[in-house]
């Protein structure tokens, strides 16, 4: 039987970190301001081809495929 | 008269030995005095950033240890059913570093490792976290990277940033047999030394030798893997920051030292040098009294 997010074509670490931000987000102010740095990603990621760098894209804005 | 007959010699050797050694003494005294200064700026700034990363460490080297746990928690699994990596499958080796010098030879020992993996396997991929390494390596083996990532190492790394980049690797759609995270294990806060954690993937965990010993459907070994590939890359990269962090402190302790070596040295020679001066311009005077005083 396949889970519903994996049907969606999630992958595990996606609907974990999906579920996660989601218990973030509903947490009272206090925890909630804790909990939030946590989640931050300031990374950047450029694909190679070849020997030569592609375009430099941000990960928080990667789509949920 | 007499003196300007008898002693022209003895005044050309004076003026020509006096005048040009009393600038150029002074133009030393200047230049001394000029990288006294340069040199107690730097020791100022090596200083503060000895001690913004002696502050820093101790977040990280927490962190770090939670990390652990985690990462042993999930490499039990792997351990209990012995899963080994398979020899000569396609290889993945991630590069854990960061972007910040500054710190210490940990990006070039780092860098050293991965070189000797990839002479094993010449053909394996680079994923290289940080841009340190990603310039060093991207000068020798240029072909062999696939995927590269800044911004590492600002701050503490999160386990979203981890699950994203173990993401991000599987939306390559190259299905790797063996995936070798390389990274700075922290063994003390002097000693630092590259070393390798591995990934496996479903034909090699269902190869493993105790693999009888789990429950487990076929369906559910992809997530398994998904999941240890993100707790390893996590693991390394919190042991990596504590490390950079910790060498960040050890160079910067150093450089403050030497700084302050120089500076007394510096000092002294610019204490003998501005007396040696003052010498040079009372023997003129006196020379020229004495000499006036013959007349």
């Amino acid at each position: 039987m396949v889970a519903a997010w994996k049907a969606a074509g999630l992958t595990y670490n996606k609907y974990l970190s999906i579920a996660a931000r989601v218990v973030r987000r509903s947490l009272k102010e206090q925890p909630r301001l804790a909990a939030e740095r946590r989640g931050d990603m300031q990374l950047k990621f450029a694909k190679w081809e070849g020997g030569k760098q592609g375009e430099v894209k941000s990960l928080a804005k990667e789509p949920a495929e | 008269m007499l003196f300007r007959v008898a002693r022209p010699a003895l005044q050309r050797v004076a003026t020509t030995s006096i005048r040009p050694a009393q600038s150029n003494n002074y133009a030393t005294l200047r230049e001394i005095e000029g990288r006294l200064k340069s040199i107690k700026n730097i020791e100022k700034i090596t200083n503060t950033m000895k001690i913004v990363a002696s502050t820093k460490l101790a977040r990280a080297q927490r962190a770090m240890s939670e990390s652990r746990t985690y990462g042993q928690t999930s490499n039990t699994v792997f351990d209990k059913a012995e899963t080994k990596p398979l020899e000569g499958g396609k290889t993945l080796i991630i590069v854990s570093s960061s972007d910040k010098g500054l710190c210490g030879g940990i990006h070039s020992q780092i860098t050293k490792a991965v070189r000797r993996k990839l002479l094993e396997t010449p053909d394996a991929d680079l994923v290289i976290l940080g841009e340190k390494c990603k310039a060093q390596l991207s000068r020798s083996s240029a072909k062999n990277i696939v995927m590269s990532f800044a911004n590492v190492g600002k701050d503490l790394p999160t386990f979203a940033e981890a699950q994203t980049i173990a993401d991000q690797i599987f939306q390559l759609e190259k299905d790797y047999d063996n995936i070798e995270v390389v990274y700075n294990n922290f063994k003390s806060a002097i000693s630092y030394e590259p070393g390798s954690a591995y990934a496996f993937s479903e034909e090699t965990i269902k190869n493993s030798a105790n693999f009888t010993a789990f429950e487990i459907e076929d369906e559910q070994l992809v997530n398994l893997r998904e999941y240890a590939l993100a707790n390893t890359i996590f693991w390394a990269l919190s042991e990596g920051h504590a490390c950079e962090i910790s060498a960040r402190r050890n160079a910067m302790d150093n450089a403050s030292k030497n700084a302050g070596d120089m500076i007394n040295r510096f000092q002294i020679l610019f204490n003998r040098t501005r007396q040696a001066v003052i010498t040079g311009e009372l023997v003129e005077i006196i020379t020229g009294a004495a000499a006036s005083e013959d007349s």
